[in-house]
């Protein structure tokens, strides 16, 4: 028989956690998925449960000193309807699952599976998103990319919380995302592909890539972002074929029920490629988010 | 619209209500998972972990008390799942063909405990080599079934052809994906098995319960509960878990429920036959095909089951709407050690007719011809032979119907202007009403009207399966003797109290079984005043102008035809190539609609499913075992993925029909897949020979181009 707690507060929570050995859930959506057992019994949980969904304190948002923190435990409604949450995160979750599983999903949830089809993690990655970890005793905030060690694996201990996002204000005027299912609703990604441009005159100023579902973590490639900063627009145009190749050795999906590696590998180096080709300074120029 | 109570009167096709609607939207309809007996057990099924194997032992945990293991040695009668061919194990004996062959159940009354108890349970198998796909089965004629007929004479055609066009399809596998799992409860009251359940065919049902129970047919009766979805999935399979149940609570001696999640349901249940479909046509020098070779083959599985019915409406559909001369059409359900295929809408012919439609469209683009003209060049006609060499003895309306099409979908005008990676395609296609063959004559469904002073009770074995047969039988009913649709009930699915009027399959409900209905109504109101409680009861005689002989499959295969045209339009996303079907025109003659909402919420639904069949609903087997097993990797269309649908009736009223009604419920599943593989051959300009069409094949395709 597995127990729950219902903590009232984070403290609370963290305590529950340093004394025991427990399974944290928040909506719940991935969890009970990887835990079902069969029809109409419990599922499969072997330690007790920590119930922190409700959580007021792990549920709010604001924008402050060009950072915006995120609270782990709103929901993928929530943030739809949030005011402080960008337009190109709201594209993003608009197209993830359906509106009932939005409003049990979490945002913390999403992070904490470290699923490389985890569809937030893409544009976490661009923006340079930082966590923060919290046991009763410590606290410490890590960069998305050194969290997440692997499919399914992070550094989290098993005493602390994600109990917060921290992605810097940064704005794009060049927005474009992709996400590719077996179908146009409730689909989790084969692939998706997030571009996000910054162009001050004909010069590119601020450059993010980053592909999900093609590897076995997010991929971000900062050398190569970095080698086309300061360069005109039209020479990355030019450039896109060979700087696409630079992304090939970094591409390495796997065939599954959902897709096939060729199709993965091709699609995602054709989406860097237009995206390049297609970068240009004047505004409305198609490479808006779609 | 006119609502419960009220006539119905003025004209067959004005909708009513449907009768089963609140009831179902309300959530108060109740399925076999709702339902509780005292002292009821729960079942879970223990099955093969293996493709092919021998089983050496079998080792069970301790069993507590309360909790009993079933096997095939507690099967009282006949340890097989009696329907066309009755090869399927109730329980596995000494081998097991499939993985998720059911071997044995655990019953006793907490589920958990199943579960636990299921998975101590170690059973040591010898495996031995396996066949998984059609070409390894062909390659050692593994052969079910091998059918052939012959029409005119093919071989001097071939030899005096013009030119030989050869080509090749191929089409998946399909997953019912009906809402409710497959779920079934058996008990005995005194010496009778009840046995209650989601279910398309009580009486297959009650003969495989006699059969394995040994039991008299006056001792079993077999109720259908509220069914959430069917689509020939729920034809056969019941009869299984059916007779499993049966034979646990003939042991137990108590209630036993057993009810499948939906991982379970796709393991085990049947699907639609992957198939292949090899053609050579002789062209004349007008390049008309004069003859064609057909050469079937389905993946029937591990067991053959009804698969050569299926297989026999497979080749008889096989020329379509064509009337082609000269004919060698040959059939094959092939074994291989993966789960049993079986009926779904359709019944093997939308793959013979995504074939056929596909062959004509890819050979007219060769000979740089319009796909359209070419098509109906070879258009069948009122009077001419089919296929089998039977007569169409019907008004072919397919001139109007194409004419409808092409104008309401603009169809000319968007082939021209159509920019690339945008397609617009049209199919053309039939489907042959009722039973396959002697299939009707055999049955001789029957069915009882009986009047309670202003009441009248309609007796069959049609079941309702959110398709609207009850809505649509009672209206006839309703109708023909002039009172209010509350006046007219349907007696409750109970083999008990209702005669046998034949399985709900083969679109045969309406026109047949309503068809009954519709004589008797017209009997009883001849004979209203004859008394206050009376009955009237038919039996199906089919028309004597009808032949056919089983032995040589020469006549009619079938009495009278549903026809329809289909216009697809596609786009496809150059660099992912995703592909959405963005709209579809579709006409029908179904004889009269009977009620247009009902009509057009399976013409929809049929397409819906034949768009996920051609593009979304990708399974494949491997080793034996599905890559696809549960609705994350297997997707069907979400309201997202629903094309636009333009629905379109041709009157054409068939005389032996309820007011003139003929079959509709399989016919706009055969529609669309063709229509949307000509759609995106003609955006990709390349040829479509797979179904389905996935974006990982069309960049393969897209490749080459
Ligand atoms: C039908 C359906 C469709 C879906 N579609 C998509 C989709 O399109 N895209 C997509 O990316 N995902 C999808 N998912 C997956 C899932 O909904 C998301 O990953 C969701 O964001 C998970 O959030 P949750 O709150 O439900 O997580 P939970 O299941 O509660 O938790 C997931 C994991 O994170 C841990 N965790 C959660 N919160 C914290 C925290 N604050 N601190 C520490 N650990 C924590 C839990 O212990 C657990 O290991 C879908 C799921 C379903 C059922």
């Amino acid at each position: 028989m597995v127990n729950g707690f219902r903590p009232r507060t984070l403290r609370e929570a963290l305590q529950i956690l340093s004394a025991n050995n427990c399974t944290v859930m928040a909506g719940g959506t991935d969890l009970m998925v990887q835990r079902a057992r069969g029809f109409s019994i419990r599922p499969d949980f072997d330690r007790p449960l920590v119930f922190i969904e409700p959580l007021e304190e792990l549920k709010h948002s604001v924008r402050e000193n060009g950072t915006l923190h995120l609270g782990p435990c709103m929901t993928l409604s929530d943030l739809l309807r949030h005011p402080a949450v960008p337009d190109p995160l709201k594209e993003i979750i608009g197209m993830m699952a359906s509106p009932p599983t939005r409003n049990m999903a979490t945002l913390g949830g999403n992070i904490c599976n470290a699923s490389p089809a985890g569809d937030t993690l893409p544009w976490l990655y661009a923006m340079n998103a930082k966590l923060k970890l919290q046991s009763a005793e410590k606290e410490r905030i890590v960069a998305i990319e050194d969290f997440i060690t692997g499919p399914k694996k992070t550094i989290l201990q098993s005493d602390e919380l994600l109990t917060g996002i921290l992605v810097p204000d940064t704005r794009f005027h060049l927005n474009r995302y992709r996400k590719l299912g077996q179908r146009k609703g409730m689909s989790l990604t084969k692939a998706s592909f997030l571009g996000m441009a910054e162009i001050s005159g004909n010069t590119v100023t601020d450059i993010r890539i980053a592909l999900g579902s093609v590897a076995p973590r997010i991929v971000r490639a900062a050398e190569i972002e970095r080698s086309m900063l300061g360069r005109y627009v039209g020479d990355i145009n030019a450039a896109a074929a060979v700087i696409t190749e630079r992304y090939q050795p970094l591409i390495t999906p796997i065939d599954d029920a959902r897709s096939t590696a060729m199709y993965r590998k091709k699609v995602s180096l054709d989406l860097i490629r237009q995206f390049l080709e297609t970068l240009s300074g004047s505004p409305g120029t198609g490479t808006k988010s779609e | 619209m006119q609502f419960r109570g009220q006539s119905v009167k003025e004209n067959i096709g004005t909708s009513i209500l449907r009768v089963d609607s609140r009831k179902k939207i309300r959530g108060e309809a109740e399925y076999i998972a709702d339902w509780k007996f005292d002292g009821m057990l729960y079942a879970k099924t223990v099955r093969s972990s293996k493709a092919k194997a021998a089983i050496i032992s079998i080792t069970l945990p301790e069993i507590p008390e309360g909790y009993a293991v079933i096997d095939h040695r507690d099967v009282p009668g006949v340890n097989r799942m009696r329907t066309v061919v009755s090869d399927h194990p109730i329980f596995a004996e000494k081998d097991v063909q499939y993985i998720g062959q059911p071997i044995l159940l655990v019953v006793g009354p907490d589920r958990e405990t199943l579960y636990d108890l299921a998975a101590q349970i170690d059973i040591q198998y010898r495996e031995e080599p396996a066949l998984f796909t059609l070409e390894e089965a062909e390659a050692h004629s593994r052969v079910f079934t091998d059918y052939h007929y012959k029409k005119a004479d093919p071989e001097k055609y071939f030899h005096k052809a013009e030119r030989i066009i050869e080509d090749t399809f191929s089409t998946g596998y399909q997953e019912h994906v009906y809402l409710e799992p497959q779920g079934m409860a058996a008990e005995f009251k005194g010496d009778t098995l009840f046995v209650y359940g989601s279910m398309q065919c009580p009486f297959y049902v009650k003969h495989a319960l006699i059969e394995t129970l040994a039991m008299p047919e006056d001792n079993v009766r077999v109720v259908q509960t509220v069914t959430g979805g069917a689509f020939g999935g729920k034809e056969e399979f019941p009869s299984l878990n059916g007779c499993q149940v049966a034979v646990a609570a003939h042991k137990t001696r108590r209630p036993v429920v057993m009810i499948y999640d939906r991982a379970e349901d796709i393991l085990c249940s049947t699907k639609r036959h992957p198939a292949k479909i090899r053609y050579k046509a002789a062209l004349d020098k007008n390049d008309t095909v004069v003859a064609l070779d057909i050469d079937v083959l389905l993946n029937a599985g591990a067991y053959n089951g009804l698969s050569p019915v299926v297989l026999q409406r497979a080749i008889f559909s096989a020329t379509n709407v064509y009337n082609i001369e000269h004919l060698n059409v040959r059939g094959r359900n092939f074994m291989t050690n993966t789960v049993p295929s079986g009926a779904y809408r359709g019944f093997g012919a939308p793959q013979t007719i995504f074939g056929i439609e596909m062959l004509f469209h890819t050979i007219a683009l060769k000979l740089g011809l319009d796909p359209l003209e070419y098509k109906m060049r070879h258009l069948l006609k009122q009077g001419d032979p089919t296929c089998t060499g039977g007569r169409v003895h019907e008004t072919v309306k397919m001139p109007e119907i194409i004419q409808a099409a092409v104008e309401r979908s603009g169809y000319y005008d968007k082939l021209r202007t159509n920019k690339k990676f945008q397609g617009i395609g049209i199919a053309l296609f039939l489907h042959g009403c009722g039973f396959t063959g002697k299939g009707e004559s055999q049955i001789r469904g029957k069915i009882v009207l009986q009047k309670c002073r202003d009441r009248v009770i309609l007796k069959v074995s049609s079941v309702e399966m959110g398709q609207g047969a009850e809505t649509v039988l009672r209206k006839i009913v309703a109708n023909t003797l002039d009172l209010p649709i509350a006046n007219v009930l349907c007696e409750k699915i109970d083999t008990g109290l209702i005669p046998d009027s034949g399985p709900t399959v083969a679109s045969r409900t309406t026109m047949i079984v309503g068809g009954l209905l519709h004589d008797a109504a017209l009997e009883m109101r001849a004979r209203w005043d004859e008394g206050t409680q009376f009955e009237v009861s038919k039996i199906y005689e089919h028309p004597d102008y009808l032949s056919w002989d089983d032995e040589t499959f020469r006549g009619d295969a079938y009495p009278v035809h549903s026809w329809g045209a289909n216009v697809a339009e596609v786009e496809i996303d150059p660099v992912s190539y995703e592909l959405t079907v963005k709209r579809i025109t579709a006409v029908y003659d179904v004889g009269v609609p009977i009620d247009e909402r009902a009509l057009i919420g399976q013409m929809q639904g049929g397409i819906v499913q034949g768009v996920g069949w051609a593009t979304v609903e990708l399974m494949e087997s491997e080793g034996g075992k599905l890559k696809q097993g549960n609705l994350t990797d297997y997707k069907i269309p979400t309201s997202m993925d629903v094309p636009d649908i333009a629905c379109y009736f041709i009157s054409n009223p068939y005389e032996f029909g309820p007011f003139g009604a003929k079959c509709a419920g399989e016919l706009p599943f055969v529609g669309a897949p063709p229509a949307v593989a000509a759609a995106v051959s003609n955006a990709m300009g390349c040829a479509i020979r797979d179904l389905p069409i996935t974006p990982e094949k069309l960049m393969e395709t897209g490749h080459d181009h």
